[in-house]
C-alpha cells in the first residue's frame, strides 16, 4: 500500500478522532468534576448535529458565515439545555448513590433521543459544507477534503484553548483541583455551584461544538448519540475518567484505528472501540493514565 | 527467625511521588500483642494497607511464616490467616449482626459456593457465629440491622468479623477510634483478653498512648515513613528521639 | 421484621396470587377474540417479570446496575429462533439451549465487565450489549439482521391458555430455584459483595468471581426469557438486543422494589399496565413509549428511589 494512501488514511483517523476528542473531553470534564457520567453527553452531541441541520435549512446560502455562526449559536443552545438539565435534574442527584445517578442520566438519554426522534423523525439528514469548505486540496497526489482540513486546524485550536482554561486560569485551577480531590471545593470556600454547573456547560458546549462539526462531515441519523456515547466510553477507558490528555490520546487512537480498520473492512472499524476497551481491560483495567485500583 | 509470623523487609511506597513508607524493616515474633504509634499521616494506616494486600509495594518484601505475600489479593491474603479490623467501621450495613458474622464463618470455613443449602439450615455455623458475637458482647444485638447499631457496637462487630476469620495475625487499625472514654477502655480490655485467651498475635495502631503503653509488649514507631524505634515501653518511653518526635504531643 | 410472620403471609398471598394467575386464562378465554389477546398480554407479562427477576439478581441482590441485561435476553430469543427455524430443533430443546448460549454469552463479556467497578461497569455493560446489537444488525445473512427471523412454528398443543400455562410454570419454577439462590451461602455472599465490595474482600471473598458468577446466572434466567417471548410472538428482532430494552427491567426492579426477589415481578406488572393504558388511551402513543418510560423512569429516580416496596414498608411504618 502506498505511503500517500495510509497518510490520506490517517489523516481522516485524526479527522474522525478530533470530533471525538472534543466531544469526549467534555464528558471526561463532567465526570472529572461532578462526578456524574452522563449518558446523555451522546444525545446532546445528537442534539447539535440536528440543530445545525434545522438552523442551516434558514440560510438561503449556506457559506462560511453562516456556518461560523452556527458554530458559536449552536453550542450555546446545547449548553442552555444542559443548563436546563443540570438545574432541574443533575443538581438534585448529586449528594445520590452512583446508583441512581446512572439510572437517572440513562433515562435521559431514552427521552432525549426519543424527543429528537419525534422533533426531526427518523430519516437520515445532512448539512452541505460552505462552499469555500467544499472543495478538497491535493495533497500528496490525493485529494484530501478541506472541510476535514478545517477540522485538523480547529482541533488542535480549542484542544489548546481547553489546555488554556485548565492550566492557566483560576477556573481551570478550581477543576483540576476538584479531579483530584473532590472535597476541595467546599473545602476552598469557593462557589461550588458555580463552579460545577460552569463546568456542566462547558461539557454540553463542547458536545454541541462536536455535533456542529460531524453535521457536515458524515449523515446525521438517529444512531449517532449511542454511536458517539459509546465511542466515548472507549476512549474514558482508555485514558480514564477526568483526564484530558488521556482524552485526547483516546480519541486519536480510536480515530486512526477506525480509519485504518476500515480499509478492510468497515465493520471491522465498528467493532474496533470495543476491541480497544477490551484490550485494555485486559492489559490495564485502570487505563492508560490511571493508577492501578490497589 | 522461625517464630516470626511476620517479616516486613525493606518496605517501600509511595504515593504521588510522595514517599509514605521508606524501607520498614522489622519482625514480629508468635503471639506478640504489639502498637504502632506516630504522628498522623506518618504511614500506620498505609502499612496496614500493604500487609493486607491492599496496596501494592514499590518494593520490599512482606513474609508471612516465611511466604512472601506481595502481590496476592486481599482475598487471598485474608485465607492465608492475616484479618483486619478498620478505623472507619466496615460492616455489611444493610444485613444484620448475625448475617454480618455468618458470612464470614462461611467464608473462612468453605467458602460461599454452596447455592443450594439455605443458610438458615447451618447449625454449625450459626454456632460459631454466635460464639464469637459472644466474645465481643454482641450477641444481644444479633437480630438488628448492623447498620443502625451505635458506633461503638459496630466497632465491635468490626473486630468480631476479624476475629470470625480465625487469623494468625490480627490487625486493628484505631480499635477505640470515635468510641466514648468510658467505653475506650472496655473496648481495649476486651482486645486485651481476647488476646490472652485466643493467642492470635496482634498488631494495634493507637492513639492514646495510655492504652498503648499499658496493655502493648512491644511498640513500634512509625514517623513519616521510617521506622523511628521499636521496642518495650519502657524502652520507648525513654527514647529521646520519640519523646522529641512525638511523645510530647497531646492526642 | 419478624420473620416467620411476615414469610407465613407472603406465603399465603403468593398462594392467592398463583392461584388467580392459574384461573386467568380460563375466564379470559370466554371472551373470544378479545380474550386471546389479553392472554397473550398476560403472557407477555409473565416472561417480562422472569425478565426483570433475572436482572435483580445483578441490580438488587448484587448491588451492580447493568445495563446491558438486554444482550442475554436477545441471545436467548436468537438462539431459540435459529435453533427453531434453520435448524429444525423441536423447541423444548431450543429453549433448554437458550439460557446455555446465554450464560456463555454472559461469562464473555462478564469477565470484562467485571474487571472494572461501579461506573466502568455500567458504562462497559452498555457497550458490549451495543455490540451485540450491532453484530446482529450487520450480520444479514445469518440473523436477517433489521427484519430479524420471523415464522417460527410452535407446535400445535400449544394454544393460548396451554403456553401461557408453561410460560407461567416456567417463571414461578425459575422465581424458586432464585429464591433457593438468594437463600443460600452463595446468595448471602453476593449480598455482602453489594453491601460492602471492600471488606468482602477482606472476609475472604474473591468478590470478582463471585460477580462474574452472579452475572452468568442472571443472563442465563434472562436468555430463557428470551426464548420464551420468540415462541410467544414467533418471531426475533434486534429490538430485543436494543439497548432500551434493557430499560425495562431496571425500571421495573426500581419501581417494585430492588431488595425483594417479588419486587421486579410486581414493577413488571406496573409496566405492562402503563403500556396497555397508553395503548387503549391513543394508539400511536405506543410509539413515544421510550419517552415515557424515561421519564417516569426519571421521575421514580428523583421521588420514589426505594421503590413500591421500600414506600410499603415506609408506609408500615408509620401506621
Amino acid at each position: 500500500m502506498e505511503i500517500s494512501f495510509l497518510l490520506f488514511q490517517l489523516l481522516n483517523g485524526l479527522t474522525e478522532g478530533m470530533i471525538l476528542f472534543i466531544v469526549a473531553s467534555g464528558l471526561t470534564l463532567v465526570f472529572g468534576v461532578l462526578r456524574v457520567i452522563n449518558f446523555a453527553h451522546g444525545s446532546l452531541y445528537m442534539i447539535g448535529a440536528f440543530l445545525t441541520f434545522s438552523l442551516s435549512t434558514l440560510f438561503p446560502v449556506f457559506t462560511l458565515g453562516p456556518f461560523l455562526l452556527l458554530m458559536i449559536l449552536v453550542p450555546a443552545a446545547v449548553a442552555l439545555i444542559g443548563l436546563g438539565l443540570e438545574v432541574t435534574l443533575f443538581r438534585r442527584i448529586y449528594r445520590k448513590e452512583h446508583l441512581l445517578q446512572l439510572l437517572l442520566t440513562y433515562a435521559l438519554v431514552l427521552v432525549l433521543d426519543d424527543l429528537v426522534r419525534l422533533i426531526w423523525g427518523g430519516d437520515i439528514r445532512n448539512v452541505s459544507r460552505p462552499p469555500l469548505l467544499a472543495g478538497s486540496v491535493d495533497f500528496v497526489g490525493l485529494s484530501f477534503p478541506s472541510y476535514n482540513i478545517f477540522i485538523l486546524a480547529l482541533g488542535p485550536v480549542i484542544a489548546l484553548g481547553l489546555w488554556y482554561l485548565l492550566y492557566r486560569t483560576h477556573w481551570g485551577n478550581l477543576i483540576r483541583a476538584a479531579v483530584t480531590y473532590p472535597e476541595i471545593l467546599g473545602a476552598l470556600g469557593t462557589n461550588v455551584t458555580r463552579v460545577m454547573t460552569g463546568t456542566f456547560i462547558l461539557g454540553c458546549a463542547l458536545a454541541g461544538i462536536g455535533g456542529v462539526l460531524m453535521s457536515a462531515l458524515a449523515n446525521i441519523d438517529l444512531g449517532i448519540a449511542m454511536e458517539k456515547i459509546i465511542e466515548c466510553f472507549a476512549v474514558v477507558v482508555i485514558g480514564g475518567l477526568g483526564s484530558v490528555g488521556g482524552a485526547l490520546l483516546g480519541s486519536l487512537i480510536i480515530g486512526v484505528g477506525k480509519s485504518y480498520l476500515s480499509l478492510f473492512l468497515v465493520r471491522l472499524a465498528l467493532v474496533f472501540p470495543f476491541f480497544v476497551m477490551a484490550l485494555v481491560l485486559v492489559i490495564r483495567p485502570w487505563g492508560l493514565f490511571g493508577k492501578p485500583e490497589r | 527467625m522461625a517464630e516470626d509470623i511476620l517479616q516486613v523487609e525493606d518496605l517501600t511506597k509511595s504515593f504521588d511521588g510522595n514517599t509514605i513508607m521508606d524501607n520498614i524493616h522489622f519482625s514480629i515474633p508468635r503471639g506478640e500483642l504489639s502498637a504502632i504509634i506516630g504522628p498522623n499521616g506518618a504511614g500506620k494506616t498505609t502499612l496496614f494497607n500493604l500487609i493486607t494486600g491492599y496496596h501494592l509495594p514499590d518494593s520490599g518484601k512482606i513474609l508471612l511464616e516465611g511466604r512472601n505475600i506481595v502481590g496476592k489479593q486481599p482475598y487471598e491474603i485474608v485465607r492465608l490467616g492475616i484479618a483486619r479490623a478498620f478505623q472507619r467501621t466496615n460492616i455489611f450495613p444493610r444485613l444484620s449482626v448475625l448475617e454480618n458474622m455468618v458470612a464470614t464463618v462461611i467464608s473462612n470455613r468453605q467458602g460461599a459456593l454452596n447455592m443450594v443449602t439455605p443458610v438458615k439450615k447451618l447449625k454449625a455455623v450459626h454456632e460459631r457465629a454466635y460464639q464469637v458475637l459472644e466474645s465481643v458482647n454482641l450477641a444481644d444485638a444479633a437480630e438488628r440491622q448492623s447498620g443502625t447499631l451505635p458506633h461503638g457496637d459496630q466497632k465491635r462487630l468490626d473486630i468480631a468479623l476479624a476475629l470470625a476469620l480465625e487469623p494468625k495475625l490480627l490487625l486493628l487499625d484505631e480499635p477505640t477510634a470515635g468510641i466514648s472514654p468510658e467505653e475506650r477502655w472496655q473496648t481495649i480490655d476486651l482486645v486485651h483478653e481476647l488476646w490472652q485467651r485466643l493467642g492470635i498475635t496482634m498488631i494495634f495502631i493507637e492513639h492514646d498512648m495510655d492504652i498503648v503503653f499499658k496493655i502493648s509488649q512491644m511498640i513500634r514507631v512509625l514517623c513519616y515513613g521510617s521506622l523511628l524505634a521499636e521496642g518495650t515501653p519502657a524502652e520507648i518511653s525513654k527514647n529521646e528521639k520519640v519523646i522529641e518526635a512525638y511523645l510530647g504531643v497531646e492526642v | 421484621m419478624n420473620e416467620t410472620n411476615s414469610n407465613r403471609k407472603n406465603y399465603v398471598w403468593g398462594i392467592i396470587a398463583v392461584a388467580v394467575l392459574v384461573i386467568l386464562p380460563f375466564i379470559l378465554i370466554t371472551l373470544g377474540k378479545k380474550g386471546e389477546y389479553w392472554i397473550w398480554v398476560t403472557t407477555e407479562m409473565i416472561i417480562m417479570a422472569l425478565f426483570a427477576a433475572s436482572l435483580n439478581l445483578i441490580l438488587g441482590f448484587g448491588g451492580m446496575v447493568s445495563f446491558g441485561h438486554s444482550a442475554f435476553y436477545g441471545m436467548g430469543a436468537y438462539t431459540v429462533a435459529l435453533l427453531i427455524k434453520k435448524a429444525g430443533v423441536p423447541f423444548f430443546l431450543a429453549l433448554a439451549a437458550a439460557p446455555v448460549m446465554a450464560a456463555a454469552v454472559a461469562a464473555i463479556i462478564g469477565w470484562f465487565c467485571v474487571r472494572r467497578i461501579g461506573l466502568y461497569f455500567a458504562i462497559l455493560t452498555l457497550a458490549f450489549s451495543q455490540l451485540l446489537y450491532m453484530i446482529a444488525f450487520q450480520w444479514y445473512t445469518f440473523t436477517g439482521g433489521d427484519d430479524g427471523i420471523h415464522g417460527i412454528h410452535r407446535p400445535e398443543f400449544f394454544g393460548p391458555v396451554s403456553y401461557y400455562l408453561f410460560c407461567l410454570a416456567i417463571l414461578i419454577l425459575c422465581l424458586l430455584v432464585m429464591r433457593m439462590i438468594i437463600n443460600s451461602s452463595y446468595g448471602l455472599a453476593i449480598r455482602t459483595t453489594r453491601e460492602n465490595p471492600e471488606r468482602a474482600k477482606f472476609i475472604g471473598i474473591n468478590v470478582q468471581n463471585y460477580q462474574l458468577l452472579n452475572f452468568i446466572i442472571a443472563g442465563a434466567f434472562a436468555g430463557i426469557s428470551g426464548g420464551l417471548i420468540t415462541e410467544l410472538n414467533r418471531f426475533a428482532q434486534t429490538e430485543f438486543l436494543h439497548w432500551g430494552k434493557s430499560a425495562e427491567p431496571i425500571f421495573a426492579s426500581l419501581v417494585g422494589g430492588m431488595y425483594s426477589l417479588i419486587g421486579p415481578v410486581i414493577g413488571s406488572t406496573i409496566l405492562m399496565f402503563l403500556k396497555i393504558v397508553l395503548q387503549q388511551v391513543h394508539q400511536s402513543l405506543v410509539e413515544i413509549w421510550a419517552l415515557f418510560l424515561g421519564l417516569i423512569l426519571l421521575a421514580v429516580v428523583l421521588f420514589a428511589p426505594e421503590g413500591v416496596m421500600g414506600l410499603r414498608q415506609k408506609f408500615l411504618k408509620k401506621l
